[in-house]
């Protein structure tokens, strides 16, 4: 880490040249990746990335600079011209009270990446690989792909916040890819955890197998999903992704701010169906996108968003707070130093309704069961959304029928929710890798099963 | 230490280990301003390096990175307990050089530019966009700058260095109308000069503005135009249907069609080392491996896969120059233009739809399969001229089924941010999804 004088330097270096607000952002990591293919490990990367950013605020204006040159010549260079491109306000032999008050970790890890041999971790991607290759002869080739990072972080500004924080993520991939006559078809399931290796004593490592195998097996045999409006069940688990996108984008302080996202000014009001509650909750004890104070040093929450269907709350980094007048809720955030942080989603989900999943295919008569989503994106300035359903089924009479392949749930995300009508008691969560402004971060999504009573899905017309 | 000290030291230290090492060193500046709502919201001016460490030793690779040249000695340590973990008996291979082809890809002219000045474009950027009639938010202006060396050396003798810059422009545009209509544009340049930001602002707001008024869609087949831009970025899912990793795994529907027609006579696809203006253009790939032309699909027939030195050796068959950001990757892949400009494609089409945007091909495109499914824009087409905007479609299809029904290519060819360099084309059907 660094020297606590060195630290407060670079903030003064900052603030001399100009700003208000000066930051310093520290980064260690080690990180581990594994790559197995047709049952033998390929591929195996492992590095260790230490760095630090620099930012200054002026008002609302925010200049970022990072390096990987730690000596302290360089990083009070980086300050001061951090400082320069503020300009105005200069700020000389500044004190700083900081508040090193020790925080309660939150997410206790058993095995940290390099405590544990890389060869059992080998193990544990074969498991997965068998499971999924014995699944079904019609599996041609499996890709398990194993990842893991340990990653230290100390931010410190100028108002005075000193902390530290230590993330770990373990994350097992599976790709299984099903061919039949020629036509290939892929299934995909990557769980992972806020957790060391431990996380595999808590998970069914075959399980992660079949599942892509599954996926891969049941859709090479598919035909093309129909396409046009219809009611869609989307199961739980990662078909939160559709919250994540449709909602959760729009009501980040980076586009709210602005005033160009289309939740903006509409605190208070009704913008869903009645049976939508969601939060987003950044303190979940190993979640994957939980932490014990986010990349700005503010302390992470829970943060109710919607409250049945009411809009109750938008997620706030510190320039948000500039922009908005509200406090930040813990949600800046960046994939590492060389990002400047900004207003994302942690752990985002939709809360359990009333209904059994059952229940709800058995009140739909015509629709698509969408069981496994893909990834998917959105537009937040015009809340138009797309995203792609890896395994899905069509419904009729009440009954899940035959496999379809190839859809795709586009609409506009204001829309989508006024739509839901009925919500499952099933909540689960799953996880992904969100990609924005400040880079990719780990994220779940999450939801029980929900039906969406028109939604316009791309498959093919017949 | 420097990075010479550091090669030196991993060097001499893999000697004693009896191993073969290779260095690939990375040095990134970047510089970039971001503008929301004309104000500036992020300016950021930084540079990193890093070193990736590998080690071969009986066909075996491993890899570690690092950001500090500190302990070589740790780094070597690190990489071969990597390889100690790799149990696959496909034989990895390091390259001792070769020759390469020359090519101007560094011209420093983005550096020479004050800040002031790059500032003063983003504003003219913004404010193109803004003075529109019809324009009520302009959201986000971008300006990027990046510079980028790499050196790559190993014990075999290999020891190649490269260096390049290039800069984008990034606008979006908002248009009123019953919701907002968004539009973007983004140019791409190695100089200053060729980012435009007076035409990236009006585009946007031409984009956006010609969406107002968007009607829905009644689900169906229809002919269509697939707009440079658009065919850019739906390309990518190509790219790893070409490479011979994907088709020696069963992962490419590509698999077994070398010297088969997989596409209309029309499409030929090459991929080039060097194409003016483009920003990926390099002389060797990430294994030091020449760069070098080749024409992947001749008049709808697939003649070669690309391969990085561990495929090709697999085949007996010499690299391609295509190990490139951690895969097997065309340099530049540019589909060879047509005649047609690209009204005449419009005349061409009639009656149908101008595809002008699409979105989710991270997720909505596979490249196993070689299907797609994806959200899109676009314009109704009716006597060869655009009658309104639709929306709420997707497109969907087989990539490789589409490159059978391509019946006219423009001669619009488009250099955007990625490796696809594409004008636009006319398919025969394309599944649209809508009401």
């Amino acid at each position: 880490m660094l020297e606590k004088n060195l630290i407060e330097d670079v903030l003064r270096a900052v603030l001399k040249h100009g700003g208000d607000f000066s930051e310093i952002f520290f980064e260690k990591r080690y990180s581990n990746r594994m790559e197995m293919k047709d049952g033998k490990v390929e591929w195996v990367t492992s590095g260790e990335t230490t760095g630090v950013g620099i930012r200054g605020f002026l008002g609302t204006k925010s200049v970022y600079a990072y390096t990987n040159d730690l000596s302290r010549s360089n990083l009070l260079e980086v300050a001061k011209r951090v400082g320069e491109a503020l300009g105005e306000t200069k700020k000389e032999d500044l004190v700083f009270n900081f508040d090193v008050s020790k925080r309660k970790e939150k997410h206790f890890v058993l095995y940290y990446p390099k405590d544990v041999k890389k060869s059992e971790k080998v193990l544990v991607m074969r498991r997965a690989y068998d499971a999924a290759k014995n699944h079904s002869t019609l599996i041609k080739q499996v890709v398990v792909n194993y990842w893991e990072y340990d990653q230290e972080i100390l931010v410190v500004n100028s108002e005075g916040t000193w902390a530290e924080d230590r993330r770990v993520r373990t994350r097992l991939m599976v790709s299984a890819v099903a061919e039949k006559d020629g036509t290939l078809e892929s299934g995909f399931y990557g769980p992972g955890a806020g957790m060391g290796f431990e996380f595999f004593d808590r998970i069914d490592v075959e399980e992660v197998g079949r599942r892509a195998a599954r996926i891969a097996a049941r859709m090479v045999e598919a035909e093309p999903a129909p396409a046009g409006r219809m009611t869609v069940v989307i199961a739980n688990g990662f078909g939160g992704v559709i919250f994540h996108e449709a909602v959760g984008h729009a009501l980040e302080a980076t586009t709210v701010a602005k005033g160009a996202s289309v939740f903006a000014g509409k605190l208070g009001q009704k913008v869903a169906a009645e049976c939508v509650s969601a939060v987003d909750d950044a303190t979940i004890p190993n979640g994957w996108g939980s932490a014990n104070v986010d990349d700005e040093g503010t302390p992470t929450q829970r943060t109710p968003l919607i409250d049945k269907g009411v809009l109750v709350g938008y997620l706030v980094d510190k320039l948000g707070e500039r922009r908005m007048g509200m406090k930040s809720t813990g949600s800046g955030r960046r994939q590492d130093y060389t990002f400047p942080p900004t207003s994302r989603m942690s752990n985002t989900f939709i809360l359990p309704g009333d209904y059994h999943p059952e229940e709800i295919i058995s009140a739909t008569d015509y629709g698509l069961y969408a069981k496994s989503m893909g990834g998917g994106s959105v537009n937040p300035t015009t809340g138009e959304f797309n995203f792609a359903v890896q395994e899905a089924y069509l419904i009729e009479k009440g009954r899940i029928t035959k496999p379809v392949r190839g859809a795709t749930l586009i609409g506009k995300g204001y829309e989508i929710i006024q739509k839901i009508d009925m919500v499952g008691n099933d909540l689960a969560r799953e996880q992904g890798m969100c990609g924005s402004f400040s880079g990719s971060v780990p994220a779940d999504v999450g939801q029980p099963t929900i039906r969406v009573r028109e939604i316009v899905v791309g498959g093919r017309s017949r | 230490m420097t990075f010479e000290g550091f090669k030196d030291k991993v060097f001499s230290l893999g000697k004693k280990k009896g191993v073969e090492v290779q260095l690939r060193y990375r040095e990134n500046r970047e510089f970039n301003i971001r503008l929301a709502n004309g104000e500036l919201d992020q300016y950021t001016d930084a540079s990193k390096f890093s070193v990736t460490v590998e080690v071969l030793k009986d066909g075996k690779l491993g890899r570690y990175r690092t950001e500090s040249f500190e302990d070589p000695e740790r780094c070597l340590e690190e990489a071969l307990t990597n390889l100690e973990v790799i149990d696959s008996e496909e034989k990895e291979h390091f390259y001792e050089g070769g020759v390469y082809p020359r090519m101007e890809i560094f011209f420093g002219e983005f550096e020479k530019l004050s800040v002031r000045e790059k500032m003063k474009m983003v504003e003219i950027a913004y404010r193109s966009a803004l003075e529109k009639d019809g324009i009520f938010m302009v959201p986000l202006v971008l300006y990027n700058e990046t510079t980028n060396r790499t050196v790559i050396a190993n014990t075999l003798g290999l020891n190649v260095e490269s260096k390049r810059d290039g800069g984008i422009i990034f606008v979006m545009a908002l248009a009123k109308d019953v919701n907002p209509r968004s539009g973007a544009w983004v140019e791409v340049g190695i100089s200053p000069s060729d980012l435009k930001p007076e035409e990236v602002g009006r585009k946007a707001a031409e984009e956006a503005l010609s969406y107002v008024g968007a009607r829905k869609l009644k689900s169906g087949k229809y002919p269509a135009v697939l707009r440079n831009n658009v065919l850019t970025e739906l390309f990518e899912m190509f790219f790893p249907m070409v490479s011979a990793e994907h088709v020696q795994k069963n992962m490419s529907p590509l698999k077994g069609k070398l010297g088969q027609k997989i596409a209309a006579d029309r499409v030929t696809i090459w991929d080039l080392p060097f194409y003016p203006k483009s920003l990926n253009n390099a002389p060797f790939d990430d294994e030091g491996v020449p760069t070098r032309e080749k024409r992947v699909v001749d008049r709808g027939i697939l003649t070669v896969y690309l391969h990085n030195l561990k495929t090709a050796k697999k085949e007996g068959k010499e690299p391609t120059g295509n190990a490139i950001d951690g895969r097997i990757s065309p340099v530049n892949l540019v589909l060879e233009p047509g005649e047609e400009p690209f009204e005449d494609l419009l005349k061409i089409l009639r009656r149908g739809i101008l595809i002008t945007e699409i979105e989710g091909m991270h997720a909505g495109a596979n490249s196993v399969s070689g299907e797609f499914s994806l959200f899109a824009k676009g314009l109704w087409v009716e006597d060869g001229t655009p009658a309104h905007a639709v929306e709420e479609i997707t497109i969907s299809g087989n990539f490789l089924e589409l490159l059978k029904r391509v019946v006219a290519v423009g001669k619009d060819l488009r250099i955007s941010t990625g490796r696809a360099i594409c004008p636009s084309v006319l398919v025969e059907a394309l599944d649209i999804a809508g009401e």
